[in-house]
C-alpha cells in the first residue's frame, strides 16, 4: 500500500523519476489525446510524489531495484521484425497469434483481426482511443492501479497494449496468443491491456514475453498491466510465460474482477530476466466464484523472480486455489508473497494456498510470506511455504536402478517445477508450456554441479 | 563366482559397523543373511548397492571379476545389482513409466540392446505388473506416492522383474508386510528364481524364509557372519534365538 509521503529518496532514484517524467512527456506530445494526456499527467503527479519503491517498502524488501534505477528505458519507436525471427516463439498448436514489438502492436506480423469469430474483438490500444469513451475505461479503475509503483509508471506512460473483449455467451475455442518481443536495447516496453469477458464467456490467453537477444548485455523493460473483467458464468483461462532475456526487466500487474459463478484460471512461468515481478490483484466479488493462480519460477546466476497474488473474497462461497513453486540455483533470489483476504460476508470460502521451493545451491535464497486474513467465520482457509534442497533419498533410488546420478538430479527437479503446470486443463497448452520448462531447466549444465543434498 | 566379499569392513558416522566381512555367491544360489538388529545386515546391502553414507575402510568385492566398490551406484546397477529398499522411496511427479522405462533402457544400453519404446515398455511390463497383483494404473503415478508399504515393497519387486539383474539384495523386504503382501512378495521373488540369478535375502525374521527357501544361511553379528549352515539353520535360529549363536561365537 503506497502512502503519500515525501520520501527520501537517493539521488539516482531521483534521476530516474525525472527520466520517466521526461519520457511520459514526449507520450504527451506524439499522442495528445487530451483525456489520454490527462490519465499520464495525474500519474505524473503521483510518480514525482511517490518515485520508486525502495527496500524500507515491506513490499519491495527483497525485490531491489537498485540496478533497476540506473537504467534509464526509453520509450523508442517501433523497429522492424520479421516473421522469421518470431518463428521460434509461437506455439505448434492453432492460435490467434498477436504481436507486439517493444511494447507496440504489430498489424503486420498478427493474424488479420478482422477474421476473428462474431462476439470476439481485439483492437490495439491506439485504436480504442478513438472509440468513444475509449480512453475513459482506460482510467476508471485508477485507484486500485495507483496503489503499485509499477502500475503509475504504466499510466504515465501509456501508449499501446489491446482491448479484447468476448460478448456474452461467446466461447472462443481457439486459444488467444500474445507475444511481446523486445528489440531495442535501453528500451521499455509499456503495455496496457483491458480484458472484457462478457456473461458466459469462454476465452483461453496465452501471453509470451521475450527478447530477440538474450544475452546479459541486452538491457531492456517490459512493464505490463491488464485490467481483467470476468462477468457472471464466464470462464477465463490464462497463461503466461516469461522468457525475456537475462539482462531485462519484468513487471507484470494484473487486476482481476470476478462476478458470481465466473471462473479465472491463471498460470505464470517465471523464467526469464534479471529482474522480474509478475502480481495478480484478485478481486472475488460475487457468490461461487472459483479461482486458481498457480507459478513455476526458475531463478539462475543472480536472476530475482517475484511472483505475488493478492486475492479478495468478499462474498459467499468461493474457492481459490494456488500452487506456487520455485527452482533456485547458483545466487538467485525467489521472492513469494500470497494474501488471502475474506471478507466478513465471504462464509463457506474455500481458500488454499501453497508455496513450495527447490534450492539447487547454497547460495541460492527464497523470501517466502503466505498470508491469511480472515473476517468470516465459517471458512475453509488453509496457506503453507515449505523450502528444501534435493531429497538424497531419492537421488539414490533413481541410481540404485541406473539412472546417473546428474539425471536422477533433472528428472526430480523437472517434475518438482512442473506440478503447477498439471491445472492447465488443455492438454496440447499443457504440453507446450512443459517442454518450455523442461528445456529451460536443462538448457545449462547447472544441475550436474550440485553437490549439496539433504536427507 | 558371482559376487566374493573379503574382510570388507565399512563405518558410518565413523561408527565402524562391519568388521571384516567374507561372502561368497555363485550364480543361482539364494543366500539368507540373518541377525539381530544393529549387527550389520541393512549396511551390508547399502555397500553392495553403493550408498554414500558409508565409508568401506577395508576388504575388497569382486563382482563378476570387477572392483564393485570402484563403481557409482548407476554402474552397479547396469551391470546387475539390484537393492529392494528396506524403505522405497516416493518421488512426487516423477510416473512409474517414466522412472523405469529410463531405468530399464540404461541396462539395455549397457547390454548393447536398443532402447525400448512407450508401446514396447508397456508391452514388456504388463505381465509383471500383474503378477505383483500391482494396480492397473500403476504404470501412470507418481513413484510410490500414496502407496501403502505392502505396495512399496512390490512395487520394488516388479522394478526387479523388469530390470532381470543376476544380483537381487533384499533389505529387510519383509518388514511391516501382512500375510498377504508377503506372499505376493514372495510369489514375485520366486518367479524371478534361475539358475543365473543370485539373491541375497537381508531379514531379522525367518518368515519370508518359509516361502523363499534360501540354500544358505550366514548369520551376521557385530559386523561379521558368525555362522553358516543351510536352511536347517532358520530352524534352530527360531527355537534358540540368536543368543545361543552369539555366544558360541564369543567363545570360539
Amino acid at each position: 500500500m503506497s502512502k503519500k509521503i515525501t520520501r527520501k529518496i537517493s539521488p539516482v532514484a531521483q534521476k530516474a523519476v525525472a527520466h520517466y517524467i521526461e519520457q511520459s512527456n514526449v507520450l504527451n506530445n506524439r499522442f495528445d489525446r487530451s483525456d489520454v494526456v490527462a490519465g499520464r499527467l495525474r500519474a505524473q503527479a503521483i510518480f514525482a510524489e511517490q518515485a520508486f519503491p525502495t527496500q524500507r517498502d515491506e513490499d519491495w524488501q527483497y525485490t531491489k531495484l537498485t540496478d533497476f534505477v540506473q537504467n534509464h528505458f526509453k520509450v523508442l519507436n517501433k523497429t522492424m521484425v520479421e516473421h522469421s525471427d518470431l518463428h521460434a516463439y509461437h506455439p505448434s498448436f492453432a492460435v490467434t497469434r498477436i504481436v507486439f514489438v517493444d511494447g507496440w502492436f504489430d498489424e503486420e506480423l498478427s493474424d488479420d483481426l478482422s477474421e476473428l469469430s462474431r462476439g470476439v474483438t481485439i483492437e490495439s490500444l491506439r485504436d480504442v482511443y478513438d472509440i468513444k469513451d475509449g480512453a475513459d475505461h482506460l482510467f476508471a479503475r485508477e485507484s486500485a492501479i495507483n496503489k503499485e509503483p509499477f502500475g503509475v509508471l504504466n499510466s504515465m506512460l501509456l501508449a499501446d497494449g489491446y482491448y479484447l473483449q468476448v460478448d456474452d455467451h461467446v466461447a472462443l475455442e481457439q486459444p488467444i496468443f500474445i507475444l511481446n518481443v523486445q528489440t531495442q536495447q535501453n528500451h521499455i516496453s509499456n503495455i496496457r491491456n483491458h480484458v472484457v469477458l462478457g456473461e458466459n464467456a469462454e476465452l483461453t490467453l496465452v501471453e509470451k514475453y521475450v527478447s530477440l537477444n538474450t544475452t546479459e548485455d541486452f538491457k531492456a523493460c517490459t512493464n505490463v498491466l491488464s485490467e481483467i473483467t470476468v462477468a457472471k458464468s464466464a470462464s477465463f483461462k490464462q497463461i503466461v510465460i516469461q522468457q525475456q532475456g537475462a539482462g531485462t526487466y519484468y513487471f507484470n500487474n494484473q487486476f482481476v474482477y470476478q462476478a458470481e459463478q465466473s471462473h479465472f484460471n491463471s498460470f505464470y512461468a517465471g523464467l526469464g530476466s534479471v529482474l522480474s515481478r509478475h502480481q495478480n490483484h484478485l478481486s472475488m466479488d460475487g457468490e461461487h466464484i472459483e479461482s486458481n493462480q498457480s507459478s513455476a519460477c526458475l531463478g539462475r546466476e543472480k536472476q530475482v523472480v517475484d511472483s505475488r497474488t493478492d486475492t479478495l473474497h468478499s462474498q459467499v462461497g468461493g474457492i481459490s486455489q494456488q500452487l506456487h513453486k520455485y527452482v533456485l540455483d547458483n545466487s538467485a533470489v525467489g521472492v513469494f508473497n500470497g494474501m488471502i483476504y475474506v471478507d466478513r460476508q465471504a462464509q463457506k470460502t474455500d481458500g488454499q494456498m501453497d508455496n513450495k521451493n527447490l534450492l539447487l545451491s547454497e547460495r541460492a535464497k527464497m523470501n517466502s510470506k503466505p498470508q491469511l486474513e480472515i473476517y468470516a467465520d465459517d471458512v475453509k482457509c488453509s496457506h503453507g511455504s515449505a523450502t528444501g534442497q534435493i531429497n538424497k533419498d531419492q537421488i539414490f533410488y533413481l541410481q540404485a536402478r541406473g539412472i546417473p546420478r546428474a539425471q536422477a538430479m533433472e528428472m526430480i527437479t523437472q517434475a518438482f517445477l512442473m506440478e503447477p503446470a498439471e491445472m492447465i486443463t488443455n492438454n496440447q497448452i499443457q504440453q507446450w508450456v512443459m517442454d518450455i520448462l523442461a528445456k529451460q531447466l536443462n538448457a545449462k549444465k547447472g544441475l550436474k554441479d550440485v553437490e549439496k543434498v539433504t536427507e | 563366482m558371482l559376487l566374493k566379499i573379503e574382510n570388507l569392513q565399512a563405518e558410518i558416522d565413523e561408527k565402524q559397523i562391519l568388521k571384516g566381512l567374507n561372502l561368497e555367491i555363485k550364480p543361482g544360489e539364494v543366500h539368507a543373511i540373518m541377525g539381530p538388529n544393529g549387527a550389520g545386515k541393512s549396511t551390508l546391502a547399502s555397500v553392495l548397492a553403493g550408498r554414500a553414507d558409508y565409508e568401506v575402510t577395508g576388504g575388497k568385492v569382486d563382482f563378476l571379476g570387477e572392483d564393485l566398490l570402484d563403481l557409482a551406484p548407476e554402474d552397479r546397477a547396469r551391470k546387475g545389482i539390484f537393492l529392494a529398499f528396506q524403505y522405497p522411496v516416493e518421488i512426487p511427479g516423477v510416473s512409474n513409466k517414466l522412472f523405469m522405462q529410463t531405468a530399464v533402457n540404461a541396462a539395455r544400453e549397457e547390454q548393447g540392446l536398443s532402447a525400448l519404446d512407450m508401446f514396447d515398455f508397456d508391452e514388456y511390463a504388463k505381465d509383471k505388473i500383474d503378477l505383483l497383483e500391482m494396480r492397473p494404473d500403476l504404470l501412470e503415478r507418481s513413484v510410490n506416492v500414496g502407496f501403502s508399504g505392502g505396495e512399496k515393497k512390490r512395487n520394488d519387486i516388479f522394478q526387479m522383474a523388469l530390470l532381470q539383474p543376476k544380483l537381487c539384495i533384499l533389505d529387510e523386504t519383509d518388514s511391516g508386510l501382512d500375510i498377504d503382501a508377503l506372499r505376493l512378495v514372495a510369489n514375485g521373488v520366486n518367479a524371478q528364481r534361475s539358475a543365473d540369478r543370485s539373491f541375497i535375502i537381508v531379514t531379522h525374521y525367518q518368515r519370508l524364509l518359509d516361502y523363499i527357501k534360501p540354500d544358505f544361511v550366514h548369520v551376521l553379528y557385530d559386523g561379521r557372519i558368525v555362522k553358516s549352515g543351510g536352511f536347517e539353520l532358520v530352524h534352530e535360529l527360531e527355537e534358540n534365538g540368536y543368543d545361543e549363536i552369539i555366544k558360541q561365537s564369543q567363545q570360539a
